[in-house]
């Protein structure tokens, strides 16, 4: 009974925390910008309003675009609760669940590309070829994380990898992570959340055709994925192994508000990056989380 | 039963079906499936823990008596060959009909049950001189399946080329045969680990079978046979008879000795064949091209588990843990890739059969008029490019399981496997762009050419052996644990050392996992279709920017969606492009078309090929039938001869 509530609580948790992300990173670019900007919560005003609205469908698509984003929705919060909030657990933790959920993330991106391909329309086409292209080594940079963590706490576990955390090598991993979270959730300098013209634009360019409950299911599976990528940076960076559930808690939510606040302030600070250059800065990325690997090596051998 | 009578049986049904095949073509079927599941009960009783089923002949054959063998190993891979044997001879009943092709269709029928025949034989010889004999009947059995449509020049150019590439490799085996018999005095086959003196032999095995099995670089012949030949035919070449090549690389790494070198050769191969077999593919602008490629990808997975487990085995016990994992998922990989693989080609072949075109810019929106073909083609999408639910996820998971508790053993294994994991994880997303590709372009979308507009569904037929597949792919999917006891046998049989692996525990909670999200996929799309649906659905043309006459041609193509990554990979895939640039303002003729051509082929193979044929021709200026410079010939030779003689040089 107590392991259902609390897998019923982490359930509602990370629902209902997530589109709280994005208003933040709202809130500190209107700050920069010194405007007022719209409020903390704006996400979830639009959400309901969404849920509450009919759809218009292109006449090409099939079932198979509404699908697409339930199931990636589903993908993304499977990935969610794979995931533990240090020394509470997961809400699944078995040997090599790690892999399950970096899989499960790129069959949320199989689901949306392949929505994105149902309108035939060149723009999501172009938009959907660049999410799997770039997505390529964004994923050589995760399971080069992973491997780093994997080495410095020699398990295959996400509750016992992210325990003692990356040790010497957490400011590359760090910095490594952080860009991979910045291109896996299409924020700037990788892709911009808020431009309206199609040609310029990876994820939004994706989602042109949606509308209604399934583009709520989108939007709203797009901040799970933000909280999901926070959550793991802190976690491979801070290690909570050792702290009380109190003090985990607060340091994991003051954690997550830095990544957030982080990702604000470079959204407002730099410019989207021209296209070319995306796969130079993801390979930086990659970079990065390969000196981390090898600290973890040189710190096992030492 | 013993599984030798039931293989008996099975033998029996397809000689049948051979005799049935032109005169009684409706006792083929039966006879065939009859032969089939005989088969696969033998296969599956020493899977399901029999002892190995051993048997010799009182008679000799060529010389030798035969000697026939079924272990957990060979009983691994006849499962497989049994699935596709039967799946694609119900497929063939509607896809390759006597009214459609009336010069091929019987012959067809005869040259799949020799397939069958020549592959259960390969799989069971125990006997080099047999395996031989078997593997070459295989050989041919499959040329005259690749070119029963033979009236088309492509056809013959990729029967021909498949036909050298075989014998080029079968050189090879002849030669491994031959000095595997010479050493150990006779032909028999079996366990022969201490005598290390065999070790060299390994690198023929290596080139004769790594040539069938389709890996890097030696995979020239296998993309234009795939592709040309008959969709059922295509299923069982890429499902199955490349696996023969992994076969027998698994059957004689784990009887013979290997050099140290060996399982790291392997393993190396294997990265090579996985991230370039999927740069090619995402190149290709040919559906049945594209997936042919995708063969040599996963070869190149199964090869890196083989690999890393050949390099286990030779470092004692401590590396026992991480080579079992490796092995088994590349064992199991053979099986998902044999299911998946098989399905896309059918899925291939209805399309083929629904718009007489493989060329993907002629097609699109096709989930209209075929719902069934592109939901089992997506599903196998899902499936190959190796993501959870489904099967594919599960042996690359034992892969990467076994690779990432390598990173803790001693030694250059710890470093080996990084790069490994690395280009493995980015095989997978570059197969998820690739069938992203695939599946946008040709089933989504609106049709690009009158052909593609007026497809039409395929037939109960050709849709039951698809659903079998996909069946299967899901199957082992979410339920993983089932088939575990099997590859355990085949594991065991490979390294006895290993027997009696018991399946890791978290093996089966990954399945029920997959059940998990299975449901709770199917309920969410349930949900948000019930929501969307609550009021009628306005239907509008697709947003295209305001465009007031959006065309089916402005759709994004095959060849621009896969431009990103295939600019990457231009050092190897060496794409050629046309180009005819806009001139005027307002241009009558602008074009753009570009083509991936098989780069090993077209810049290694064949300059080698001209350069040897150029020689040749040289040399062939020698003879010229003129008598006297004959003589000139002789006596210049007798003269030679003398004064090597008169000077002592010989001595």
């Amino acid at each position: 009974m107590i392991v259902f509530l609390e897998f019923v609580a982490r359930l509602v948790g990370w629902l209902v925390l997530a589109p709280l992300l994005p208003g933040i990173i709202n809130k500190v670019k209107a700050w920069v910008g010194g405007r007022r900007g719209p409020p903390v919560l704006q996400l979830y005003y639009d959400l309901a309003r969404l849920w509450q609205k009919g759809v218009v469908l292109s006449t090409l698509v099939s079932p198979g675009f509404i699908a697409g984003p339930a199931v990636a929705w589903v993908a993304v919060l499977g990935a969610a609760l794979l995931l533990p909030l240090g020394p509470v657990g997961a809400g699944l933790s078995f040997r090599g669940d790690v892999l399950l959920l970096i899989y499960l993330l790129a069959l949320a991106r199989f689901c949306t590309a392949w929505a994105a391909m149902e309108t035939g329309s060149a723009f999501e086409g172009m938009g959907a070829a660049r999410e799997v292209s770039y997505a390529v080594l964004a994923e050589a940079a995760i399971i080069t994380a992973v491997l780093a963590l994997c080495v410095h706490s020699g398990s295959v576990s996400l509750a016992t990898m992210l325990n003692p955390a990356a040790g010497a090598g957490a400011v590359l991993l760090a910095a490594g992570l952080f860009a991979v979270l910045l291109a896996e959730n299409c924020r700037v300098p990788f892709d911009d959340p808020n431009t309206h013209l199609e040609l310029t634009m990876i994820h939004e360019v994706m989602i042109l055709d949606h509308s209604g409950p399934p583009l709520a299911a989108i939007l709203h599976g797009a901040s799970i994925k933000l909280l999901l990528f926070a959550t793991l940076l802190v976690e491979a960076v801070v290690p909570l192994g050792g702290l009380s559930r109190p003090a985990a808690a607060g340091v994991l939510a003051a954690g997550v508000l830095v990544v957030t606040v982080g990702v604000g302030l470079v959204e407002s600070l730099l410019a989207r990056l021209a296209f070319r250059r995306v796969p130079l800065l993801l390979t930086t990325a990659f970079l990065l989380c390969l000196f981390a690997l090898l600290v973890a090596w040189k710190g096992g051998a030492a | 039963m013993s599984p030798g009578s039931w293989l008996l049986g099975g033998a029996l049904g397809h000689l049948a079906g051979m005799l049935a095949s032109r005169r009684a073509s409706r006792l083929w079927l039966p006879a065939t499936l009859a032969g089939t599941v005989a088969a696969l009960v033998a296969a599956l009783l020493i899977l399901g823990g029999d002892s190995p089923w051993d048997w010799r002949s009182g008679f000799s054959v060529a010389g030798d008596p035969l000697h026939l063998r079924l272990d957990g190993l060979s009983a691994f891979f006849l499962v497989l060959v049994t699935i596709v044997v039967g799946g694609g001879a119900v497929y063939s009943r509607a896809y390759w009909t006597d009214a459609a092709h009336p010069r091929s269709a019987a012959a067809g029928r005869a040259w799949w049950n020799a397939l069958a025949l020549s592959l259960g034989f390969v799989l069971v010889a125990a006997n080099g001189l047999h395996f031989l004999l078997g593997w070459e009947l295989f050989t041919l059995a499959a040329y005259f399946l690749i070119t029963l449509d033979r009236q088309r020049g492509e056809v013959r150019a990729a029967g021909w080329l498949y036909l050298g590439a075989s014998h080029v490799g079968t050189l090879a085996l002849f030669a491994f045969f031959a000095g595997l018999a010479a050493q150990t005095g006779g032909w028999e086959l079996g366990p022969m680990r201490e005598r290390t003196e065999l070790a060299p032999l390994f690198w023929l095995a290596l080139f004769g079978f790594g040539l069938k099995s389709g890996m890097f670089p030696l995979h020239i012949w296998l993309p234009s046979a795939h592709a040309n030949a008959p969709s059922h035919v295509s299923a069982i070449l890429s499902g199955v008879t490349i696996k023969l090549g992994i076969y027998g690389l698994a059957r004689f790494t784990g009887w013979l000795p290997v050099p140290a070198a060996a399982g790291w050769t392997i393993a190396i191969l294997g990265v090579a064949s996985a991230v370039l077999g999927v740069a090619f593919a995402l190149g290709q602008h040919d559906l049945k091209r594209l997936l042919a490629y995708h063969s040599v990808e996963n070869i190149g997975i199964i090869l890196i588990g083989l690999g890393f487990a050949v390099v286990a085995a030779g470092q004692g016990t401590d590396a026992a843990g991480w080579g079992q994992l490796a092995l088994a998922g590349g064992l199991l990989h053979v099986w998902n890739h044999g299911l998946f693989k098989a399905l896309l080609f059918l899925g291939a072949g209805s399309v083929l059969h629904a718009t007489g075109t493989r060329e993907m810019s002629r097609l699109g929106g096709l989930w209209r008029a075929m719902p069934w073909t592109a939901s089992l083609f997506g599903l196998g999408a899902i499936a190959i490019s190796g993501l959870p639910p489904l099967n594919g996820f599960v042996s690359e998971w034992l892969v990467y399981l076994g690779l990432f508790d390598a990173t803790r053993s001693a030694g250059p294994v710890a470093w080996a496997v990084v790069p490994a994991a690395i280009l493995l994880g980015m095989t997978g997303a570059l197969a998820l762009a690739c069938f992203v590709k695939v599946c946008g372009v040709v089933f989504l979308g609106a049709p690009r050419s009158a052909a593609a507009a007026h497809a039409h569904e395929c037939g109960p037929a050709m849709r039951g052996p698809m659903l079998l597949l996909a069946g299967g792919c899901v199957a082992i999917g979410l339920a993983p644990v089932w088939v575990w006891p099997a590859v355990a046998q085949a594991v065991g049989t490979w390294a006895p050392a290993w027997a009696g692996l018991a399946a890791p525990p978290s093996l089966a909670v990954l399945g029920w996992t997959h059940l998990a999200l299975a449901a709770l996929a199917v309920t969410g799309v349930v949900a948000l279709r019930r929501r969307t649906g609550r009021q009628p659905v306005p239907r509008h043309v697709t947003w295209d920017c305001g465009y007031a006459a959006p065309a089916a041609r402005m759709q994004y193509t095959a060849g621009s969606f896969a431009a990103i990554i295939t600019e990457w990979f231009d050092w190897i895939l060496r794409p050629v492009r046309h180009a005819q640039a806009p001139d005027t303002p307002f241009p009558a003729q602008a074009s753009c078309t570009s083509h991936t051509p098989e780069t090993v082929l077209e810049h290694v193979v064949t300059p080698v090929g001209g350069a040897v044929m150029r020689l040749s021709a040289a040399a062939r200026r020698l003879q010229h039938g003129r008598l006297e410079a004959y003589l000139l010939y002789l006596l210049v030779g007798i003269a030679a001869l003398a004064v090597i003689v008169a000077t002592d040089v010989g001595q």
